[in-house]
């Protein structure tokens, strides 16, 4: 059973001092998987990488590759490499030397690791730059060449640490393109630490999403993106409406609450244990969910003031004041009425599916990048 | 137009300066071919005193001294320095900035200092001048040197060269030899020559720690002593071709060059 | 980030350098400090705890006086290394653009040329029958030489600010590349004038190689014992020839401790304000 998973982790616990870096992280990731940490900066996932790769001892815990546990075993012997968001690449070493290094370590001379060498420099797309130094190449050439040298001696695992950092926004894209065609080809486990959002939905099998040490969710990108953990998650992933509302009676399966004056059904809560009725809760919904002047009939319809319209290219964001509280609805710029100006009233529609609630405890945790915060 | 004059002011100014700093030594070297003591009496060329400091054969002993001296001192200042640049860079302790400055201070208080604070403890353990005590006043000003030099390299280093090539397979001997130390190869080298530089002609410190065995700068300060002849010139003039060709070879392998700064103050 | 995995290796790096420091710089400051409070019998220094050297000091006017006077002379000379240091420091990083580095390596070679050698040159220049005398005897200007030039303050001053020039140089010269030049272009595009961009802008943004440098110049020149000895005469008697007369033919070291220290104080409580204004390393040892 345990051979199947290239990487486990087992209750891994980082501190220093009384800083908790990471607190008890339990994952079991799949061979050939592509798997991803992502969180805000601080939050713990680069560390987990570090751990994972030797280059910091948990302090309790255990990590297993391919079924042994490595904790006391030193990064040299370990069968991972990291990708280091600078590259480190040697800069005293052409890129024929720097792929060969790992080659090099295990008693290989520079002329049988030959054929390795060209192998990954074509599965990088970097034939004819042996003779270059990294001096000599762009963010994103380096960046294929740390690639290679990490994938020439075949590890269990490539560990990326925001690899894809440096580079500008297009270039970013790209790359994450020629990332995973190359996972896909070589069929070796990837570990990619991002705070990057979308590059962990479009590129990851499945995330976890960190924040301050804990992880909060573990699961494949539609799994966190339509079913959130925590409120955290829900938050840190798309762009998500926070309504303060009150817990009300259920009536039926679903559980209620009040949002100025109006009744919310939700399909789903986090909310353990009995609810009090009038309790404070979160009451959740995707800005692309909210149908606006829509002719679809909605499980929920109320009237809201336009305050902001914010064109985006693709679509319009629309912000309304529903009882004091702000709505964001997305619009795409297909559907878009011109008619809605600022002050105007809009139809505001949303779907019991499309709803969820948090206990009103976890809105300390939210991250909210909204177009006024930028 | 007033700009323009302004700017000429202060050439002119920078002019006088670089006179002011090199006429000295042009001094020494012109003096240093003199057939007599006075510069207007110059007349003719002579090497004649170059001749005469071969024929000095306590000369020629402290001249050899001062190398064995800049040399070992450099071996020990490289070794210790080296390894307390990579502790004071990497690793995280209370109080790190008072030990840098503890480790800088043989540099920067007055060589009396230094040397008197040797003399005093050397003496109170009965130990006799002797080479080795010069060597010990040698070692306490070059270690900061080397370490400071290597210090400001490991900074631009960055940290993550050790770690990637540990994650890659190499052991901490292999880190070391394959990747650490060619990266630090010129700072090392460009360290050397200045520790020795400042070995080579260290008078200060030297001068307390010196007994019957003595040092280049210590004998020519004894030759002072009976005003200055056209030998100690001589001299001079070998030690300030010396000088300049070490530090011409320094500023190869150091940054220390205007296009460093100039491109630091670019990127900030 | 810290380095978990190899802290205990990393710790051991650490040790040289410690047993460096206590051996060759702590325990003889330390000890030095400890003897200062000794006293001498006969021809022995006596382990007998004494405040008779300090009392000393600053009782008899002549040793506080000749530190007044080495005081004052240093801060001259540090004021005159800056006069000379600054603007070639400022021309440079702001005038020149053809042969920069060239002039770079000019500026700082005297740095390292030998210290004997710089001053033998001094020497000879103003000496009796030096260049200076010489050429003015020559050309007829004066019949006598000029007695004022060698063996008094003047020469030390001289020798001192020469050897002090490269030190001020290298902070200011640092400190003047690191500023933005885009700042001066607005200074300039708001319509002040280059001498108001100078001390509006320039001048404050350089204060901390400005500091360090003064300091370091400073700390130089009152320390040093060499130069008064060669080049200052009878009258040129400065706090360093006053310690090192302790430790030759007055043979007191437990005085001469005394007065290490506060020569150790002064320099170290002027490096507590360098902390602050400026940086202790002032570029001299980073590349």
């Amino acid at each position: 059973m345990a051979e199947e998973n290239a990487i486990e982790l087992r209750g891994v616990k980082k501190a220093w001092g009384d800083v908790v870096a990471v607190q008890s992280f339990d994952v079991e990731i799949r061979k050939g998987e592509f798997f991803s940490l992502l969180g805000p900066s601080g939050c713990g996932k680069t560390t987990t990488l570090r751990m994972i790769a030797g280059l910091e001892e948990p302090t309790e815990g255990q990590i297993l590759l391919e079924g042994h546990d490595v904790v006391r075993v030193p990064p040299y012997r370990r069968n991972v490499h990291t990708v280091f968001q600078d590259y480190a690449l040697f800069p005293h070493m052409t890129v024929n030397k720097n792929i060969w290094f790992p080659l090099k370590m295990r008693g290989i001379s520079l002329s049988d690791a030959g054929q390795r060498i060209d192998r990954v420099l074509r599965l990088v797309n970097m034939e004819g730059y042996e003779r270059r130094l990294p001096q000599q190449l762009s963010g994103g050439q380096r960046q294929r060449i740390a690639l290679a040298r990490s994938l020439v001696d075949e590890p269990a695992a490539l560990l990326l640490d925001e690899p894809l950092g440096a580079l500008d926004f297009k270039l970013r894209g790209a790359m994450q393109k020629v990332l995973k065609d190359i996972q896909r080809n070589v069929g070796i486990t990837f570990i990619y630490v991002t705070h990057d959002q979308t590059e962990a939905l479009t590129m990851s099998d499945r995330i976890a999403v960190m924040k301050s040490g804990r992880v909060h969710q573990i699961g494949t990108p539609d799994e966190i993106y339509s079913r959130p953990a925590t409120a955290f998650v829900a938050s840190f992933i798309g762009e998500m409406n926070f309504l303060h509302g009150r817990r009300l009676q259920a009536q039926g399966e679903m559980p209620q609450a009040e949002v100025g004056g109006h009744r919310f059904r939700a399909s789903r809560s986090t909310i353990t244990g009995t609810p009090g009725s009038g309790d404070e809760v979160l009451v959740c919904i995707r800005t692309e969910r909210v149908q606006v002047n829509s002719h679809r009939g909605t499980d929920h319809e109320v009237e809201g003031t336009v305050r902001r319209i914010v064109y985006r290219g693709t679509d319009y964001e629309l912000t309304c004041d529903l009882a004091g509280q702000e709505v964001r609805a997305v619009v795409s710029a297909v559907d878009w009425n011109p008619e809605l100006r600022v002050g105007t009233q809009a139809r505001l529609g949303f779907n019991a599916a499309d709803i969820t609630f948090f206990p009103q405890a976890e809105e300390k945790e939210i991250v909210q990048y909204t177009t006024e915060a930028v | 137009m007033s700009r323009r004059n302004r700017g000429i002011g202060l050439k002119a100014y920078g002019f006088l300066v670089y006179f002011f700093l090199y006429f000295p030594l042009i001094v020494v070297l012109l003096f240093s071919f003199s057939p007599t003591k006075t510069i207007v009496g110059i007349s003719g060329f002579t090497l004649k005193w170059y001749q005469e400091l071969f024929r000095d054969q306590n000369l020629l002993a402290a001249f050899l001294h001062t190398i064995s001296i800049g040399a070992a001192a450099v071996g020990i200042a490289v070794v210790l320095g080296m390894a307390g640049a990579f502790f004071v860079s990497r690793v995280h302790f209370p109080g790190k900035s008072v030990f840098r400055t503890l480790v800088l201070l043989p540099y920067i208080l007055p060589g009396i200092l230094m040397g008197i604070s040797l003399l005093v403890v050397i003496k109170a353990l009965n130990i006799p001048l002797s080479p080795l005590t010069v060597l010990l006043g040698h070692v306490s000003f070059t270690v900061p040197v080397v370490m400071f030099q290597i210090m400001s390299r490991i900074a631009r280093m960055g940290p993550n060269y050790q770690s990637a090539a540990m994650d890659l397979g190499a052991n901490p001997v292999q880190t070391f030899w394959y990747v650490t130390l060619p990266m630090i190869r010129t700072a090392l080298i460009g360290a050397s020559l200045l520790a020795f530089t400042v070995s080579f002609d260290e008078i200060v410190i030297s001068y307390f720690l010196t007994g019957t065995w003595m040092t280049l700068p210590v004998y020519i300060y004894g030759m002072m002593r009976y005003g200055l002849s056209p030998k100690v010139y001589a001299i001079s003039a070998i030690i300030l071709c010396l000088s300049l060709a070490l530090v011409m070879l320094m500023s190869r392998y150091t940054g220390r060059s205007a296009d460093v700064y100039r491109v630091r103050s670019r990127q900030d | 980030m810290g380095e978990r995995f190899s802290a205990p290796r990393a710790l051991l790096r650490g040790i040289p350098i410690t047993v460096w420091m206590l051996c060759l710089v702590a325990v003889p400051l330390g000890y030095t400090f400890l003897i200062s409070f000794f006293q001498v019998e006969g021809l022995q220094i006596a382990a007998k705890f004494t405040l008779k050297n300090y009392r000393l000091f600053f009782t008899d006017p002549m040793y506080s006086g000749i530190l007044l006077k080495s005081m004052l002379l240093a801060l001259a000379i540090a004021l005159l290394a800056i006069l000379a240091g600054y603007p070639l420091a400022y021309m440079l990083s702001f005038r020149v653009r053809r042969g920069k580095q060239a002039l770079f390596m000019l500026s700082i070679i005297p740095l390292w040329v030998s210290y004997l050698v710089r001053i033998i040159a001094w020497r000879t220049i103003l000496g009796n029958k030096g260049v200076i005398n010489s050429a003015l005897t020559s050309l007829g200007l004066i019949q006598e030489p000029l007695s004022f030039l060698l063996y008094n303050r003047f020469a030390i001053a001289v020798t001192l600010t020469y050897i002090c020039i490269p030190f001020v140089f290298i902070p200011v010269y640092t400190s003047l590349e690191k500023i933005p030049r885009n700042i001066m272009e607005a200074s300039s595009d708001l319509g002040a004038g280059e001498l108001r961009t100078f001390f509006n802008v320039v001048l404050p943004l350089s204060l901390p190689g400005l500091v360090t440098g003064f300091i370091f110049a400073f700390i130089i020149a009152l320390g040093d014992y060499i130069i008064p000895q060669q080049l200052g005469g009878t009258q040129g008697i400065m706090f360093g020839n006053l310690i090192w007369s302790q430790f030759g033919f007055a043979f007191n070291w437990p005085f001469g401790a005394a007065l290490s220290f506060i020569l150790l104080a002064i320099s170290v409580t002027i490096l507590g304000l360098t902390s602050r204004f400026g940086s202790t390393e002032g570029g001299f040892l980073s590349e």
